[in-house]
């Protein structure tokens, strides 16, 4: 009963949040004081042009207008049409989508095992130089941006020892392992990337947990060590771990924006990258709605399985 | 939420006695404001000063990182542009972390509706994964604002605030349920007084580290925009548009992107390890994530 | 017989290989199946590191480094990890100081037990799981908890479950760390009465290690006491209590609190420092006995009369205990004819939620306080006790307005006080100071002494010269050394003085104290229990005493209003509420009060909270009460009655009240 409620709220709020998003988008991209369509063409546009531009974005309409045909269409699924190309916009970002989540999946699936492993050596050999070890790699994995570990990885498996394709050109009529093939460099990137927050914060809530006092019982009941990671460590060290994951997954959907970008991989966050460049505010829109909505989403997913682990949660 | 609200210091001077990373970070971190100052007074080859070499004759004794496409000297230019990384960087961090935390301090000390509703926005903008954010607000200030460093600045102080609120609006959450708190308010202190002479100085170490670790991010935040062409304009040489500029001659002479990256790449290591030493020192632990 | 632990020269140290603090040097003594032993000390003084040695438990930066722990012979020091996980939990069990943070959180409470059980093979012959379960769930009395998540049960009920965990192996040893420290009393009380039970149905040994002597008179045969890591004492629990050997024995027993105020001896002074341990003897610094070469000669425990041992070599030169008998300095009755400080009518509070959108989620209100009426006199002290969760802290914060009342007045010198902080006026915040619990956070640690105490006078414009923070700090025992330094370079104690100091500093007329000595040691709450006796005497300021603690109540109060689930139940003098009770529910506090009248200890298990009326009907007792009369305690509000002195508030006419009251004490 409560855990439904409590489902209900954190929903509730999710969507709350999504709403303000959307308002938040409108008025940075369409509400800010100054011509619309003098700041996408520039001041060097011809009048007609400019005409043009704003009967295509129904700039003659009030604001307040323009935000809620907008928002009705968008819970409608109906994101319009892309000033670019004229195309709707449902129908270009589909196959992106698409391929984003691909990698994404990909990326995520490394990921677990990436941030996993290493936390647990480091926990359970504290203080070691297998700890310190991992520490230091993580540590200069953590400052390297990620345009830069993407050129590295590049230079290195595609350049240097040339296994792996440079670009991850793929289409649909890419077979599977041809798509494998392409994604793993730039899932990998994504996946050391958010590996590397991870393992800190599951490395110290897993030696906090380790110290609990309910840790030392389940010692001093004598339980077998394996029994006591898995069964009474582990579950309640992944609470701020998932955290981070939901907040990993905000960066995964920023991440495939430079990634996609240095492979040239067709996905979402290319076209995002496109979008911004034709100015195409409707396709802006869009995507960045979208990215928003992913966020959300994972954070909610976040939350429930942080209730699901604790069942302290629930009652609260 | 783990216990993230200030114990007092321990002392801080005594070079032996501070942590090793604080140490390395601090050194790695004097070498570049070291090597940013000169930059500013003398390079090798004026940062845009075309033919200073045969363009992609690669590495020499001249050219310690190679010509760019056009054949400028990108040692000159990456000597250049250390000190625009580091400005825009800190410039950015400090507004940010200047509203975002008195923001996040008086919303979560005062409560009510008005954090309610603060806290609904800033969910929001946090939301917005902050590259997408940054770069819808580049374009949204048009092609006259573009590439201007105060736009940069903005840009980080804005994708930056919300995120600090939170933080500062959780340590002042935690602070404010200290009783000293409650005899102050049993005094009839004003909010503004509680809010900086009881709440600011007890959360000083948690806003202290996250300044630190958003610090380390900015050069990271800055480059990703200038990669991506968004960033200050060219040809103003900032280190993640050199990187972005020179990509296609990563097979013929891979230092013109690497020399950039190594400096962007020991930059943040050094902002790194300062924060980890400094969150070790205050006892805090840095708070992860993006 | 053979002991069943034998526990020789055992020396324990702190630190890492190369950097060793020694904490707990040539620890010695035995015991033997099926008997309890206590180890008794002050907070750090390696008890619990010892009994975690009988574990084979130590932590990752100690070191056993001399001794031996024999467990039916076997060195447990010496084991490997292997051999200690079988006798682990199956031969030696733990029942840890804090079952909230001791139980898995993501685990069902069956599933821990049973999982014990199956790890050691531990299942009587032809008994099923479930129903073994079942039987020790009844051994410990509780109902089948087992699908329940620890968050689910309350901390008496936890500490049940590790207890029953503790025994599903049926061991030989039960170590116990300070089992009943996080409990209330009424609870501490019923765990207590579950060990003596199962000691005597189930006959395993015990080590029960506690601060609380008062609490090991009820439990064990044997004591040993502590010391800065050595046993200074080791004796029959009787014979300690009544004629402690050791000047530390001495201190830590006549620091114990009691109704009859008696006191044997003065109570302990100043407080353990690592930094000041002699090389000789390590209580010399605190001695009362002490003689020159007390610094210098180590002490060992040498064997005094029959099963006693003490480590003092000035022990046969201290007069035996000479039980002085020393009533509470108690300030002339106030004038009745004086008009009161405060006046508190038909109070009624809730916590509001404060926020919108927790309202639009439907999280509603409950109230936590009702119908409370009372008054203070000017220089009165009226105590404030019940159990924790009873509304004593709400009651305060209302009237400190940090709290809005949901209905009735409160009045200060006859004036109405606006219910919100913001609406009164500088004047009656002043008159107003509050002293908090927790001493550790009181005060703001980021700033000097000096800085705390100046705040408030300038806030309030109050005139003051160089010499008016000096002597406010004497007043309260403390020297102007301290105003220079930062709250946490002072101890709980020192921090509680300044605290109390920066509210007499704007001469109040009114006092809260939110109990303000709960979060102290035994030997320092004396001491502030003595500073504000004189206070008392010195600044004739009304003083609302909100505490727990029957016995310090006893020694400073004037009136006692007793609170039960925010009800208030009965209000008379001190004196009177102590010697004939009257209301059931202060029976039952006095009672559950460990050690006040161990003469007097009457062993009727109280009731366990069972059926209970709803908030606002009937009375608040109904279900727990020992003297219920029948469904009109469940339906009705209980009628007020005056006495002589107070009020009360109960269903039972007054004349089987007091009848029923000689009853309890013949």
């Amino acid at each position: 009963m409560s855990i439904l409620r409590l489902l209900a709220s954190r929903i509730l709020l999710s969507a709350l949040t999504l709403l303000i998003v959307s308002v938040l988008i409108f008025l940075i991209l369409e509400a800010l004081p100054g011509d619309i369509a003098t700041r996408i063409l520039g001041r060097d546009a011809t009048a007609k042009a400019l005409e043009v531009l704003r009967s295509q974005l129904h700039l003659d309409q009030p604001p307040l207008t323009r935000y809620f045909h907008w928002l009705g269409n968008l819970l409608h699924g109906d994101f319009g049409a892309s000033l670019a190309t004229g195309r709707p916009i449902a129908d270009v970002l589909g196959p992106r989508i698409v391929n984003t989540l691909l990698l994404s999946l990909f990326a995520f699936a490394l990921y677990l095992v990436l941030a996993l492993v290493p936390a647990i050596i480091q926990a359970t050999n504290r203080g070691k130089a297998v700890d310190n070890v991992i520490s230091v790699i993580t540590l200069v994995l953590l400052s390297l941006p990620d345009f830069l570990l993407a050129t590295i990885l590049l230079f290195l498996f595609a350049v240097a020892i040339p296994i792996l394709p440079a670009l991850a050109t793929v289409s649909e009529n890419s077979t599977w392992p041809e798509m494998l093939r392409a994604m793993i460099l730039p899932a990998t990137t994504l996946a050391i990337m958010m590996a590397v927050y991870a393992i800190r914060v599951l490395r110290d809530s897993l030696i906090e947990v380790l110290r609990s006092d309910y840790v030392r019982l389940a010692e001093l009941k004598g339980l077998r060590p394996a029994a006591v990671l898995w069964r009474h460590a582990l579950p309640n060290a992944l609470v701020p771990a998932l955290n981070v994951t939901a907040l990993n997954l905000g960066f995964l959907i920023g991440g495939v924006v430079i990634v996609e970008r240095v492979f040239s991989y067709p996905g979402f966050g290319t076209l995002l990258i496109d979008a911004l460049q034709l100015r195409d505010i409707p396709l802006i829109k869009a995507t960045v709605m979208i990215s928003a909505a992913v966020y959300v989403a994972a954070n909610l997913v976040a939350d429930i399985c942080a209730v699901l682990l604790q069942p302290r949660l629930r009652t609260r | 939420m783990t216990a993230i609200v200030s114990r007092p210091a321990r002392s801080l001077h005594g070079w032996h006695t501070t942590p090793g990373p604080f140490k390395a970070g601090a050194v790695i971190l004097g070498v570049h404001l070291l090597f940013a100052i000169v930059g500013v007074f003398w390079t090798p080859y004026g940062y845009a000063e075309m033919g200073a070499g045969l363009p992609l004759s690669g590495t020499s004794w001249q050219h310690p990182m190679g010509l760019d496409q056009i054949g400028r000297d990108v040692f000159s230019r990456f000597m250049y542009g250390a000190h625009i990384v580091l400005l825009l960087s800190f410039a950015g961090t400090v507004l940010g972390m200047v509203t975002g935390a008195a923001i996040g301090l008086i919303s979560g000390y005062v409560g009510g509706w008005l954090d309610d509703i603060l806290q609904r926005v800033v969910e929001a903008m946090i939301s917005i994964p902050f590259l997408a954010l940054a770069l819808v607000m580049i374009i949204a200030a048009g092609p006259a604002l573009a590439g201007q460093p105060a736009l940069i600045i903005v840009v980080v102080a804005i994708v930056y605030a919300p995120r600090i609120t939170r933080i500062a609006r959780a340590a002042a959450m935690e602070v404010a349920t200290r009783e000293y708190v409650a005899a102050a308010e049993l005094r009839g202190e004003g909010t503004l007084s509680v809010v900086f002479r009881e709440i600011l100085p007890n959360t000083a170490n948690v806003l202290l580290v996250e300044f630190s670790l958003r610090l380390s991010y900015a050069p990271i935040l800055i480059g990703a925009l200038g990669f991506l062409g968004f960033g200050i304009r060219p040809p103003t040489p900032e280190w993640g548009l050199m990187i972005s500029e020179n990509r296609n001659l990563l097979i013929a002479s891979p230092m013109t992107v690497f020399g950039p990256g190594l400096g962007l790449a020991s930059l943040v290591i050094g902002f790194n390890l300062f924060t980890d030493g400094l969150s070790r020192m205050l006892g805090q632990r840095p708070v992860m994530g993006a | 017989m053979k002991p069943l632990i034998e526990v020789r020269n055992l020396g324990i140290a702190y630190g890492r290989p190369g950097s060793w603090t020694s904490v707990v040097q040539g620890v010695s003594f035995d015991f033997a199946r099926g008997e309890a032993f206590g180890l008794v000390g002050e907070s750090g003084c390696g008890k619990s590191t010892v009994a975690y040695r009988l574990l084979g438990y130590g932590t990752v930066n100690s070191l056993a480094q001399t001794g031996e722990v024999l467990f039916d012979g076997v060195d447990l020091l010496k084991l490997d990890a292997r051999s200690l996980a079988r006798l682990r939990g199956n031969r030696i069990a733990l029942v840890p100081q804090n079952p909230t943070t001791s139980l898995s959180p993501g685990m069902r409470v069956g599933a821990q037990i049973r999982e014990m059980i199956t790890t050691h093979r531990a299942l009587p012959a032809g008994m099923t799981m479930e129903r073994r379960l079942a039987e020790l769930f009844t051994l410990v009395g509780l109902p089948d908890v087992g699908h329940r998540y620890p968050h689910e049960l309350s901390g008496g009920q936890q500490q049940r479950v590790t207890i029953a965990m503790a025994v599903s192996c049926n061991p030989d040893l039960l170590v116990l760390d300070e089992p009943t420290t996080g409990l209330d009393v009424t609870t501490q009380r019923q765990i207590i009465q579950l060990l003596q039970s199962l000691r005597s149905s189930i006959g395993m040994a015990m080590l029960y290690v506690t601060h609380d002597l008062a609490l090991l008179s009820q439990i064990a045969d044997r004591v040993g006491v502590m010391y800065a890591g050595q046993l200074v004492e080791i004796a029959p629990c009787d014979a300690l209590l009544s004629a402690p050997v050791h000047p530390y024995s001495r201190g830590l027993i006549a620091s114990i609190p009691t109704i009859d105020g008696a006191s044997s001896g003065r109570g302990l002074r100043g407080m353990l420092r690592r930094d000041q341990i002699p090389s000789g003897c390590k209580f010399e610094p605190r001695c009362d006995f002490a003689k020159a070469d007390c610094k210098g000669t180590p002490q060992t425990l040498e064997p005094v009369g029959k099963e006693r041992a003490v480590a003092c070599m000035r022990w046969k030169d201290i007069e035996p205990a000479a039980a002085e008998l020393t009533r509470a300095a108690r300030s002339p009755q106030p004038d009745t004819e004086v008009g009161a400080v405060l006046s508190v009518e038909d109070l009624a509070l809730s916590y509001q939620s404060p926020s919108v959108l927790r309202t639009f989620l439907g999280k509603a209100d409950s109230i936590v306080a009702r119908d409370i009426s009372f008054e203070l006199k000017p220089g009165e002290v009226v105590a404030l006790v019940g159990e924790s969760g009873s509304g004593k802290s709400t009651i305060a914060r209302a009237i400190s307005g940090r709290l809005q009342p949901r209905s009735g007045g409160i009045h200060l010198d006859g004036n109405a006080l606006a219910p919100v902080l913001r609406r009164r006026s500088v004047e009656q915040l002043r008159q107003i100071q509050y002293i908090f619990q927790n001493p550790d956070a009181s005060l703001n640690p980021r700033r000097r002494i000096r800085s705390i105490l100046e705040r408030p006078l300038r806030h309030f414009g109050i005139k003051s010269d160089g010499e008016t923070l000096e002597t406010v700090l004497e007043s309260v025992g403390l020297h102007a050394g301290y105003l220079n330094r930062f709250p946490e370079q002072l101890s709980g104690g020192e921090r509680q003085r300044i605290a109390i100091a920066r509210a007499l500093l704007v001469n109040p007329k009114l006092l809260i104290c939110d109990e303000i000595l709960s979060a102290l040691d035994v030997s320092v709450q004396s001491r502030i229990v003595e500073l504000l006796q004189s206070l008392k005497k010195q600044h004739s300021v009304a003083m609302l005493f909100i505490s727990h603690d029957l016995a310090v109540v006893q020694q400073l109060a004037d009136k006692v209003a007793v609170l039960y689930r925010g009800e208030l139940l009965q209000m008379a003098d001190t004196a009177t509420l102590l010697e004939s009770p009257l209301h059931p529910y202060t029976q039952i506090l006095l009672e559950a009060a460990p050690g006040l009248r161990k003469d007097q200890y009457v062993s009727r298990s109280p009731a366990t909270p069972g059926e209970t009326s709803t908030g606002g009907q009937g009375c608040p007792l109904a279900g727990r009460c020992h003297r219920q009369i029948g469904k009109i305690c469940a339906e009705s509000r209980p009628p007020v009655r005056s006495t002589e002195t107070g009020f009360i508030r109960c269903h039972i006419p007054g004349s089987q009240l007091v009848r029923g009251n000689e009853l309890a004490a013949a």
